[in-house]
């Protein structure tokens, strides 16, 4: 399991349950909320990966 | 202004019953210790005291997927080590998933591979898990305070 992607995938996956499971109470505002903290955390570690592409280190 | 134009009689308003504010049920200092114990020691466990099974299993679930995660990834289990800030920080991040840390470190697990390619990510995973839990628990309290439904 060398796949970085993939992992940061099921970390999100797993942090997002547990904060839409504190943080709503109703089943469909917990999956709205799940999908909302999911693809916030991939797409913007996505998006920070590349604004960090030009530096060196 | 002309008198008679007006009724002679005005139809009373309507009584509106306030609305009644949320019921707030105190679990007990019992429960609510015992909640906030058993939560800390295992996670989820304190929402099941509550009889918040939903909550409970995917609390559960997750934070034990997460720490299970983090091992596989050849994490490396922090010793209680006092001797700077980052050794007690990361000590008590590890700390915080309860059992899970204290028997996987009494049986030697997670002694980590700082060479491993997924180090850093297994390491991630343990914190995460372990100051997830933390949360999980103030979240336990206040439902047993009856801030929460």
């Amino acid at each position: 399991m060398n796949d970085h992607f993939l992992l940061m995938v099921i970390f999100s996956a797993l942090v997002s349950l547990v904060f839409a499971f504190i943080a709503k109470i109703d089943a469909r505002q917990r999956g709205k909320y799940f999908l909302y903290i999911f693809c916030c955390f991939v797409l913007l570690s996505v998006l920070v990966g590349w604004l960090m592409y030009p530096f060196p280190f | 202004m002309d008198m008679e134009s007006l009724p002679e009689q005005v139809e009373p308003i309507a009584q509106v019953e306030p609305i009644a504010p949320a019921i707030r049920v105190h679990a007990g200092i019992l429960k609510t210790f015992s909640a906030c114990l058993f939560g800390l020691l295992i996670p989820g466990m304190g929402h099941a005291i509550l009889r918040k099974w939903d909550r409970a299993l995917v609390f559960m679930g997750s934070i034990t997927a997460m720490f299970a995660f983090g091992l596989f990834l050849n994490a490396r289990l922090f010793n209680p080590d006092f001797s700077d800030i980052f050794s007690i920080l990361k000590f008590i991040a590890d700390a915080g998933s309860g059992l899970l840390y204290w028997l996987c470190w009494l049986r030697g697990l997670g002694t980590g591979a700082p060479a491993a390619y997924t180090y850093d990510f297994g390491n991630v995973f343990i914190y995460t898990a372990g100051l997830l839990n933390m949360l999980v628990v103030v979240d336990a309290f206040d439902i047993a305070l009856g801030r929460k439904p």
